[in-house]
């Protein structure tokens, strides 16, 4: 209880030392906002040219896109200090700081950073899935909403541990962005369309390797009435623990990661 | 059994080098540590000391606990740092000179706060010892101003309250006085002499200044290559060195000096000789009379050596 309390204050720290900057944090926030609208206008020029893909329609689309959206900006936002930049805390050598204090080290380096300038990409994606949910007539149910909730919030722990493979990269001194890129950032750039879309060797990348349609699309068909691959109902509830599964595995590695770092020193 | 116990430490680092040609890395194994041995008591003031490179950092990276040793064993208060890093590090305060531990953007008051939370220092203990801290460190008049804004002696004072308020029983400090003015070095190290004596504190300090050891260290260590070379006192340890005297000489008139005996080396700046010599040899007396015969002297002052230069000729000869 008391580390949840100790991220709590530390986020409160955090936003003040952002508002020390007022007209800069305003900009970067309305840059953010531009460039997740653009993201969107991708979404709106698709549906605009093509009446469906596959089964999905616009409204459709719109949902999925908004999913990933706050997922993945809400992880950036409360989850900055492990999605910023955890190579540069090894090289400045800011980690054998927080080896020094009776804390986790993950605990730490969550309670580092926030991205207060995310809530613009989260409004959008907020916007995004009330739109969509609208057009495609969704007819809420506490189950569905059930569903939702769940995916997101297992979704940002998938999120967490795809750049938890960077951070461990990062400590055995491998420079390894660009492929770790592919998975989060890339992830984020393909998953915002449905799965199905997509030919077989990405569709086995994205629910393999970085389960974002397990954890995302599956729930997101459910709740818009379209089962993905006409799975039953109840696999939206189960197939988002992949998320979960995925971030306990990364947890571990990480764990063993630390323990390598401390043998061989920086 | 001794606070700290380090028997037989030892420590090597892999470090991949690119051959000159071709793509092929070469492993090249550095001895940062090689069998050190030592042992502190509760309540030490330690000045550790060494040129670049010579394995002090490694040696307060493992003490405390932040690196793990190939071979030999600590323990620090009975407890293994790497081992028990959490409980550990809760007893240990490390200060950086060069690096800080508080938060830049936010007044240091605010930093304190978290420190108490992460720490989970208790709230009557912690108003305790920042009011204490504050009054001692003359924190007072910047409490509420970002780290940013503080100027290097401030900032020093700041990050000395900063790992002091949960109260470790031992303190490693790292070039603590590095960039500091004259005043700020002085009134630091009354501060720590005095946070020794009140609190029982620990205190092990690595620098390369001297005089920080000379006026707070009653016992200092000598690693060099990773080996321990030198464990005593300071004088004792310079008296091996401090051979020679400079005696430094004005004439009334230009003059030329006397043909001095070997073993004297002259420097001539402005108008003065500059005279190094070992009193054993040429004992002071003899040659002010040598002196003396050349023509009237106007000025003349005696001086001990420098203690950078006594460390630096003990290097030397140490082969380091």
């Amino acid at each position: 209880m008391n580390t949840i309390k100790l991220y709590f204050r530390s986020m409160g720290m955090l936003v003040k030392s952002q508002l020390q900057y007022p007209a800069s944090f305003c900009m970067q926030t309305l840059a953010q906002l531009v460039m997740e609208a653009g993201e969107m206008l991708a979404v709106i020029l698709i549906v605009d040219r093509f009446e469906r893909l596959n089964q999905w329609m616009p409204g459709d689309l719109f949902f999925f896109f908004g999913m990933m959206s706050v997922t993945f900006y809400l992880t950036e936002f409360f989850g900055r200090g492990v999605t910023g930049n955890f190579p540069s805390l090894v090289r400045s050598g800011q980690l054998d700081t927080l080896l020094l204090r009776p804390r986790g080290v993950l605990t730490q380096v969550l309670c580092s950073a926030i991205d207060p300038r995310r809530i613009a990409c989260i409004a959008v994606g907020t916007a995004a899935l009330v739109i969509g949910s609208r057009m495609s007539g969704v007819q809420w149910t506490f189950l569905k909403a059930l569903a939702m909730v769940e995916s997101i919030l297992l979704g940002i722990l998938l999120v967490l541990g795809l750049f938890l493979i960077e951070a461990v990269f990062s400590i055995h001194s491998v420079k390894s962005v660009e492929l770790v890129n592919a998975l989060t950032y890339g992830g984020r750039s393909a998953c915002q369309y449905p799965i199905d879309i997509f030919p077989r060797p990405l569709r086995v990348l994205f629910t393999v390797i970085a389960p974002f349609a397990l954890t995302l699309h599956v729930p997101a068909a459910y709740i818009l009435g379209k089962p993905l691959y006409g799975w039953p109902d109840w696999t939206a509830f189960v197939t988002p623990l992949a998320g979960a599964a995925l971030f306990g595995v990364m947890y571990l590695v990480f764990q063993k990661a630390m323990k390598f770092y401390r043998s061989t020193g920086s | 059994m001794s606070y700290i116990a380090v028997d037989g430490l030892d420590k090597r680092f892999t470090v991949r080098k690119k051959r000159e040609k071709g793509i092929l890395r070469e492993k090249t194994v550095i001895h940062a540590l090689q069998d050190v041995s030592f042992a502190v008591e509760r309540g030490e003031l330690v000045g550790y000391i060494g040129p670049n490179g010579a394995g002090k950092s490694t040696t307060v990276k493992i003490l405390s606990g932040i690196l793990t040793p190939d071979g030999g064993s600590v323990t620090v208060g009975g407890r293994v740092p790497w081992k028990e890093r959490r409980e550990h590090v809760r007893h240990i305060g490390v200060v950086f000179g060069q690096r800080s531990q508080l938060w830049w953007d936010v007044p240091i008051l605010d930093s304190y706060s978290l420190l108490k939370d992460i720490y989970r220092i208790p709230e009557n203990e912690y108003q305790r010892r920042l009011a204490q801290l504050t009054e001692a460190l003359q924190l007072g008049d910047f409490l509420r101003t970002p780290l940013r804004l503080l100027s290097l002696g401030q900032r020093m004072r700041a990050e000395l309250c900063g790992s002091l308020l949960h109260g470790p029983e031992l303190l490693f400090l790292d070039e603590p006085t590095i960039g500091l003015d004259a005043v700020s070095k002085l009134a630091l190290r009354d501060f720590l002499k005095e946070e020794n004596r009140r609190n029982g504190t620990t205190i092990l300090l690595t620098t390369h200044d001297m005089e920080d050891i000379a006026a707070l260290c009653p016992r200092v260590m000598v690693l060099g290559h990773g080996k321990k070379l030198y464990d005593g006192a300071l004088p004792e340890l310079l008296s091996r060195y401090d051979t020679q005297r400079i005696l430094t000489v004005r004439y009334e008139a230009e003059a030329g000096l006397p043909e001095l005996p070997e073993g004297c080396a002259v420097t001539q700046e402005a108008g003065n000789y500059k005279i190094t010599y070992a009193p054993e040899k040429m004992p002071t007396a003899q040659l002010i009379s040598l002196l003396q015969s050349a023509g009237s002297i106007r000025e003349l002052t005696a001086q001990p050596q420098n203690i950078d230069h006594l460390i630096a000729a003990m290097y030397r000869e140490m082969d380091l």
